[in-house]
């Protein structure tokens, strides 16, 4: 690439971070997995902010790196996976630069994750009681009755039938709404500051994901936390969050307010996903392309270039900037659609 | 009550087990060439003493009689008279299994401290130097031979540095032995308050129980080294990570759920040793079972090699039994 | 063909492990093979006059109790070994292999064969809860003591391992597709078995009769350390070990401690060849040893470049 394109995208490519100083600031977050032959790279330079207090939504599809970024942001990547740039700066310092030992006491106790899947991600040998009183007597000091006893106050928070009986059930023997809320009780028990959840919703039935949504969003406020809201269902990151980020092949391609997102998307990947999720025909048929044979990662070009249906020859050629083109606003796009 | 019925399921099994166990040692040892009547009598019998001596062991019956004879005494508790010793096969067994036992057990702990401590160490650093030794130590240090593994420790031990005790038996010839509790020395010495006899029993078992304990400990380590790998890259370990759980505590819980392959590899070990730790008692002058069933197939004297076998056969069952039992507690997804 | 000879020079530059047990196994069976060459004499020859010598010049590895030369012996005694122990192994493979497969085959489906199976299965579970030693001991007892009958016995008690690994492969390859296809178009059961389960079970199989030849050796030595195995003047390890075992305790360690250690350097080489059979077979931890001698050889490229580069300054 020649030099002068470099320059103007360096110049170009905007930090999203405001004014006021963030709760968690994610840099230029590469993470690649070795493999047998050559290293794929499935983030390709994440930045976000969380302000104190507020809800971010990432939405992406599968395979976009949703877990990886989860996981990452927290110092661990899913196995076999390499974080090759990029800081996570908490409370003043690069959390990534930290030792071992220190990371492991900022995470489930200022800095925690809610989990898919959670009863493959439970010790099946331990009673759930046990594993989140665990938590308590690592991170807060306590004793064991006192553990105990937080734990089966956490037990209500989230609204388990029974709790004292399911103290001392085994994961194997939870269905799969009640394990994601010993997962949630397990990520808040230590009032953490930023909470990440990571497809919490996901494999559950329809009126179960709602119980979690409204208990989640409910325990953030009530522990004044912010949280990284991860999730394919954009329908309910319009609901739920503050600001919402649109992440597509490893690469933050919106980032709005809630408002902005959803009444004026600019990228064509929002409006794809918009349009899919959308009640209106019309609206569906405009915006959706058919999936064409092989899938070319052109490099050095737009990453969604060969899906996107507005695309030009200069998206196949040269990257587009992270760009902020309205407050607060911004889009790797090179032809952000206006609407005004 | 659930337990009783496993209990019960299992100890069924183990009869057809058993006979099917009896019937082959029956065969084989059979088929060991030398008439036991004239062994018994010596050279100088005479024909018609030997005649009669067979006709009293019953030997002059078809093979399936002697079969069912066999099998109708050991119900009675008679296994036969061994013509060495010229005393009852179950007496001569019940005084030198102790001896292998103890020492079996005792080379057990030395294994399962050896094995369990570099596995744990390989899989927590699956590329330092420790894993690497243990890849080595699981692969060839069990193909090693006992008998000559026992001969460097004498020589190094005894011959050039003098620690060790002469390789004569259990204990030194001036201590007397304690009253007999247990059968096993370190046991009885320690009952009886006898701390001389108690040491001079340990110095004895020092070499011996070295010897099959390091030599053993490869199966375990193995396993240890490769459940727990597996274990640490699971994803509730992961997750416990993710929780900020220190490594220590994480490595503690990925070990609860390993023990079920540790343990099924210790327990078919510790029947294996038993009649494994045949050559040490030899080279030790031990004065165990196995000795003494090795000096029965080489004097063709049968009763004592039968007896052993189905010993450590009933023993091996047992130690299966105990640890099916433990499994149904340690692993809370099959009492379900 | 030479490609492949630098790759396993290369591999053995990074498992060293591997390459050592090679060597051992190699320079073994030069020594079984060569021995009336190099041996300075006879291995049956007894100087009575200069028994208990520690090694010499004359002697290299010194004079056992009656006079014979330790190092003759000890060269000459692989031959016996090692003979035993690959014919054994070999047998066993060979019988408990074949009636494995055919059990595998038979497991399930009509009648008698199910039932035949099913008892083979139950008596292979009975002579594996046997002390191996004393059956092994009986068995050699019972059938006169030569070396036929160590071969034999070595055979019976190794038979039930193979047995198992060829019912094992057999059934988890009988559900694979290929093996449905090949019946459908008119195989029989017998040619099934040659052209598919055999190349897939042979890894396995191999990795197996390495370390079980070592084991061969170890019982062989075993059998005749308690004197019912090989019989002496016959040089072989183990007898040498029983014969000079009490001059050990008095300090005279050569008569047992050559033969001895050649003996569990032997098989030790053999446990290393069967372990890197083992690696070289399973196909994940193959592709990790491939990855190691990339990283290997862009290490030394990456050398070499900087040798280069700096130049003459």
């Amino acid at each position: 690439m020649p030099q002068a394109n470099v320059t103007t995208e360096l110049e170009v490519e905007r930090m999203p971070e405001t004014s006021a100083a963030p709760l968690v600031a994610v840099r230029d977050l590469r993470v690649d997995f070795p493999g047998a032959n050559e290293s794929k790279e499935v983030l390709k330079g994440v930045s976000l902010t969380v302000q104190p207090g507020e809800i971010l939504g990432l939405v992406g599809e599968s395979g976009a790196g949703k877990t990886t970024l989860a996981r990452s942001i927290l110092g661990v990547p899913p196995a076999s996976g390499r974080i090759s740039a990029g800081q996570v700066i908490f409370e003043g310092r690069n959390i990534l630069d930290l030792p071992e030992p220190e990371l492991r006491k900022l995470r489930g106790s200022r800095l925690s994750i809610v989990v898919p899947n959670p009863r493959a991600e439970l010790n099946p040998t331990m009673t759930v009681g046990k594993q989140i009183a665990a938590l308590a007597r690592i991170h807060l000091g306590v004793g064991r009755a006192e553990a105990a006893r937080l734990a089966l106050a956490m037990l209500r928070d989230v609204h388990i039938p029974d709790p004292q009986r399911r103290m001392n059930a085994y994961p194997h023997e939870l269905s799969g709404g009640m394990a994601q809320r010993v997962v949630i009780a397990m990520a808040l028990i230590c009032n953490p500051a930023f909470i990440i959840s990571d497809d919490a919703t996901s494999g559950l039935d329809v009126t179960v994901q709602a119980q979690i949504l409204s208990l989640l969003g409910g325990l953030a406020a009530d522990h004044g936390s912010a949280m990284l809201f991860i999730t394919r269902d954009i329908g309910i990151a319009a609901h739920f969050c503050d600001r919402v980020a649109v992440l597509y092949s490893g690469e933050i391609m919106e980032l709005a307010s809630r408002e902005n997102l959803f009444l004026k998307p600019a990228h064509p990947y929002t409006l794809m996903l918009l349009a899919a999720f959308s009640h209106s025909p019309k609206l569906r048929d405009a915006w959706r392309v058919a999936e064409t044979g092989v899938r070319q990662i052109q490099e050095g070009g737009c990453s969604y270039a060969n899906r996107c249906p507005i695309a030009q020859p200069v998206c196949g050629e040269r990257r587009p900037p992270f760009a902020e083109f309205r407050p607060g606003h911004f889009a790797r796009c090179h032809f952000p659609v206006s609407h005004e | 009550m659930r337990v009783l019925t496993y209990l019960a399921h299992r100890l069924l099994f183990i009869i057809p087990q058993l006979l099917g166990i009896i019937l082959v040692s029956f065969l084989l040892v059979k088929s060991v060439p030398g008439d036991p009547a004239v062994l018994m009598l010596g050279p100088t019998a005479t024909p018609a003493a030997i005649a009669n001596l067979r006709g009293a062991l019953g030997l002059d019956q078809p093979l399936y009689v002697q079969f069912f004879i066999y099998v109708k005494n050991l119900l009675h508790g008679d296994l036969g008279t061994s013509w060495q010793t010229t005393r009852p096969v179950l007496d001569d067994l019940v005084q030198r299994f102790p001896a292998t036992l103890e020492l079996v057990t005792l080379s057990l702990l030395v294994a399962i401290g050896v094995g369990v401590t570099l596995g744990l160490y390989a899989a927590k650093r699956p590329n330092g130097w420790i894993a690497r030794f243990a890849d080595l130590y699981g692969l060839s240090v069990g193909a090693l031979p006992d008998f000559w593994f026992a001969l460097v420790l004498i020589f190094v031990f005894y011959t050039l540095l003098g620690w060790a005790p002469a390789p004569l038996g259990r204990l030194d010839m001036i201590v007397l032995p304690p009253p007999t509790v247990t059968g096993a020395l370190t046991i009885d010495t320690l009952l009886a308050g006898d701390l001389q006899a108690f040491g001079s029993a340990l110095s004895h078992l020092a070499l011996p129980v070295l010897t099959l304990g390091l030599l053993n400990a490869g199966p375990i380590l193995k396993m240890t080294q490769s459940t727990m790998e597996k274990m640490l890259e699971s994803d509730f370990s992961r997750y416990e990570v993710l929780c900020g759980v220190p490594q220590k505590l994480v490595i503690r819980h990925a070990l609860r759920n390993a023990l079920p392959s540790i343990v099924t590899i210790i327990s078919v070990l510790y029947g294996f040793l038993i009649g494994g730790a045949v050559l040490v008692e030899i080279v030790f002058s031990w004065g165990g079972a196995g000795q003494y069933a090795v000096q029965g197939v080489l004097n063709s004297d049968i009763y004592p090699v039968l007896g052993f076998v189905l010993f450590s056969a009933i023993f091996s069952l047992i130690v299966y039994i105990v640890v099916d039992l433990i499994y149904v507690l340690l692993d809370p997804r099959i009492s379900n | 063909m030479l490609a492949k000879l630098r790759l396993f020079g290369r591999l053995a530059l990074i498992r060293p492990r591997f390459a050592a047990g090679y060597v051992i196994v190699v320079i073994v069976a030069i020594l079984a093979i060569l021995a009336p060459v190099i041996a300075p004499f006879s291995p049956t020859a007894a100087d009575s006059l200069s028994f208990l010598q520690p090694p010499s010049g004359a002697h290299v590895f010194g004079t056992d109790n009656v006079g014979m030369d330790i190092f003759s012996r000890t060269i000459y005694a692989p031959r016996i070994d090692l003979t035993i122990a690959i014919l054994g192994t070999g047998l066993s493979a060979l019988l408990g292999g074949s009636l494995g497969a055919l059990v595998g085959f038979y497991s399930s489906g009509r009648g008698i064969r199910v039932w035949l199976s099913f008892a083979l299965m139950r008596a292979a579970d009975v002579l594996q809860a046997f002390p191996i030693f004393v059956f092994a001991i009986a068995l050699v007892a019972s059938l006169g003591q030569s070396i036929q009958t160590v071969v034999l016995a070595i055979a019976f008690v190794n038979a039930p391992i193979y047995l198992r690994l060829m019912r094992s492969q057999v059934l988890s390859i009988r559900s694979m597709r290929y093996v449905e296809a090949s019946q459908v178009n008119g195989l029989s059961d017998f040619q099934t078995i040659i052209r598919h389960v055999i190349p897939n079970a042979m890894a396995p199989v191999l990795a197996q009769l390495s370390i079980n030849v070592g084991w061969g050796i170890v019982l062989t030595a075993a059998l005749s350390f308690i004197g019912a195995g090989v019989r002496a003047p016959t040089p072989e390890w183990g007898s040498m070990i029983a014969m000079g075992f009490q001059n050990v305790v008095t300090g005279q360690w050569w008569p047992s401690m050559f033969p001895g250690t050649m003996l569990a350097v032997t098989v030790f080489g053999f446990s290393l060849v069967g372990g890197s059979i083992e690696v070289l077979a399973d196909p994940a931890k193959r592709r990790l040893l491939l990855r190691d001698v990339r990283l290997h050889d862009m290490a030394r490229a990456a050398k070499t470049a900087e040798r280069s580069s700096l130049g003459p300054v």
